[in-house]
């Protein structure tokens, strides 16, 4: 063991040695502004061995900048740009979730020079186009690796923002359904496709009633599918929104009640009971049975208690003695 | 795994840090020094040890992070400014009573460069935007008596068009709701008096729901529990005042159980690796839970809560399980 020991310490030893010469000999450039090849080159070998040396990405931009770019053709800095790229990508791979690097992508497409064609020959986004597109690939590949990696979420939403053939949102929102019917638990996916559909149905690009019924069509299916899965039920809780119409708060209690009586363990099934309940308590209150709600609101209540005691004490906050009277209603109303 | 808090070995842990140069680690996370100090220094206050590391050495080592062209700190000598290791800068200050080392009115300056014409926050000039970095801002300008200087409705404009239906706030226009970003967004209107902002009963829900059977909390639906999250979840829900709403018993056992009985420190999960970031986070969240020993965290500033009460900073008031 001792041996073992050692060994594995003098290689460790010796790669510090390298790691920090070399990690001297760029500050040292970057001090001296040294904007040369030689010293881009050098913040490559350092950046492969830790990515996360933000001070060298700046300095790297900056060699580019200050004295790489003012010398070349802009096919050249199409090119220096391209490598950056695919050199980010590989770094991707093995660190998915480092913020420089994403950060580094973002640089370089927004730098992208005119061309290769001009403005009269029709094809100045030529560049850009290819390399949006191709921004568009990675990240897909980026979440097929991991469908909850939010920086990649984050970039996806930058580059459908930015790309210069815009992609459509409906076209996104079919990306959302393949990610969503792959596996139910990704919220991430729930949460691109809340954004979008607010977004389509504000447009009028999608008929909101109809694409509505489609999406409770769908949530459905999920609910069944998993019962205890909580990505499904927040999703649905945006989807009733604050309850103006009756009939979908009593269509969705009905269907909740169908599956509770199946499966009556399920938390899930309770809490959205409790919650759409309430909300008829708040806003229907002069058209139901205010007594028989609150005390299926209680009832279910209790029953949290026992069955979720981790969170009990917010079961027992929740009061809902006063949410059905009309006052009540009417200031939620007109608040 | 142990049920009580094994204070000497986190003390002695995080004093020997800066005593691991023959670990490439320690290298290679050079670009997170002074975050780093901040983490561990607040740790040893709130395990009731501040002086626990040498003040002078630590002073020192901050002054050797000042990025002179920038007027920022950066996270290590001759690394570049950045509005991160900026606030660790001032944190440590403060919590050193050494503000007077600081050239107040430049910081200041640097800070405010980097707001957006949206009211968000860059990082650093390169300009990438967070509401991680918006609350950096918020918070040193706070910390240095500034905030005054801050367009403060320009500011909670932009955390404002961050929030999601399900009351959580995501690092842009747009993103999932996060834990870390939902605490970051909440402790920053707190600061600036705009809590009117938040859907306290429905965020609130969202945050109970993070706690998982193993009494771990994790940072978004569907997800795996993580140390870091015992004060993201936790500082929110104590800012909201709904502590309460989870089991604090079995988060407890959680944090406990992830510690390293050897060598000190605490990980992400039982039987990883440790490090000062989830060290610091792992304590945090028991001082928020009320663990016996320990002084009170302050959740809006995650510094000590007698130095956040000595500058009049405290805001609203915090119910900890130990007043329950």
């Amino acid at each position: 063991m001792h041996g073992v020991k050692r060994v594995r310490q003098s290689a460790e030893a010796s790669k510090i040695r390298e790691y920090l010469a070399l990690t001297d000999e760029v500050l040292a450039k970057k001090a001296a502004e040294d904007w040369s090849r030689e010293a881009l080159s050098l913040t490559t070998r350092l950046l492969q061995i830790n990515p996360e040396f933000y001070t060298v990405w700046n300095y790297r931009r900056n060699i580019l900048l200050q004295g790489v770019f003012p010398e070349s053709s802009p096919a050249d800095i199409n090119d220096l740009l391209t490598d950056d790229l695919s050199m980010t990508t590989l770094a991707l791979k093995m660190h998915p979730k480092v913020y420089w690097i994403w950060n580094h992508r973002r640089w370089c497409l927004e730098n992208v020079p005119d061309g290769p064609g001009t403005d009269a020959e029709g094809d100045i986004n030529g560049w850009r186009k290819t390399n949006w597109e191709n921004e568009l690939f990675v990240v897909d590949k980026m979440l097929d690796a991991d469908s909850r990696n939010f920086h990649a979420w984050s970039y996806r939403r930058y580059v459908l923002a930015r790309m210069p053939d815009a992609r459509s949102e409906t076209a996104e929102l079919a990306y959302t359904t393949r990610k969503i019917e792959a596996n139910f638990s990704n919220f991430s996916a729930w949460h691109q496709r809340s954004k979008l559909l607010s977004s389509l149905w504000g447009s009028g690009k999608l008929e909101c009633s109809k694409s509505k019924e489609e999406e409770f069509e769908l949530v459905r299916n999920a609910m069944y599918t998993d019962p205890n899965d909580q990505s499904v039920w927040i999703y649905h809780r945006w989807l009733m929104g604050t309850g103006e119409e009756k009939e979908i708060l009593d269509r969705e209690i009905a269907i909740i009640q169908e599956l509770l009586d199946e499966q009556s363990d399920s938390k899930w099934c309770m809490e959205s009971l409790v919650h759409y309940k309430r909300l008829l308590l708040q806003k229907h209150s002069s058209i139901i049975d205010v007594g028989n709600v609150t005390n299926d609101c209680r009832q279910l209540l209790r029953g949290l208690r026992e069955l979720d005691p981790a969170r009990r004490q917010r079961y027992e906050d929740i009061d809902v003695s006063n949410e059905g009277q009309p006052e009540m209603s009417n200031t939620i109303r007109h608040s | 795994m142990s049920t009580e808090l094994l204070t000497a070995l986190h003390v002695s842990y995080i004093q020997n840090l800066g005593n691991s140069t023959d670990d490439l680690m320690y290298h290679l996370t050079a670009h997170l020094r002074l975050n780093a100090i901040y983490w561990g220094l607040t740790a040893l206050c709130i395990m009731g040890h501040p002086d626990a590391l040498d003040k002078e050495d630590v002073i020192r080592f901050v002054e050797s992070c000042w990025d002179e062209k920038a007027g920022g700190f950066g996270a290590h000598p001759a690394h570049d400014a950045h509005i991160h290791p900026t606030l660790s800068a001032i944190q440590i200050l403060i919590t050193y009573d050494a503000l007077d080392r600081l050239d107040v009115p430049r910081v200041v300056k640097f800070i405010l460069s980097l707001q957006q014409p949206s009211g968000v926050f860059a990082g650093d000039s390169f300009g990438e935007i967070d509401t991680r970095f918006s609350y950096i801002a918020v918070n040193a300008l706070s910390l240095l008596g500034c905030l005054d200087q801050l367009d403060k409705d320009k500011t909670v404009e932009y955390i404002k068009q961050c929030r999601n239906f399900d009351g959580g706030f995501g690092s842009t226009i747009g993103a999932e709701s996060h834990a870390a970003q939902v605490t970051v967004c909440v402790a920053a209107l707190t600061i600036l008096d705009r809590l009117d902002e938040v859907d306290i009963e429905t965020l609130a829900w969202w945050l109970a729901e993070r706690q998982l059977p193993n009494g771990g909390l994790n940072g978004r639906p569907e997800k795996l529990e993580d140390v870091c999250y015992s004060y993201w979840v936790l500082s929110a829900l104590s800012i909201l005042d709904k502590v309460a709403w989870i089991d604090s018993e079995k988060l407890t056992s959680f944090i406990l159980s992830a510690q390293d009985i050897e060598k000190g420190g605490i990980a992400d999960r039982p039987g990883d690796m440790v490090d000062v970031f989830h060290t610091q986070f792992g304590i945090a969240g028991l001082s928020i839970l009320g663990y016996p020993g320990l002084v009170e965290l302050d959740p809006v500033y995650c510094m000590p809560a007698p130095i956040i009460e000595a500058k009049g900073l405290r805001k609203g008031r915090f119910r900890t399980a130990r007043n329950d």
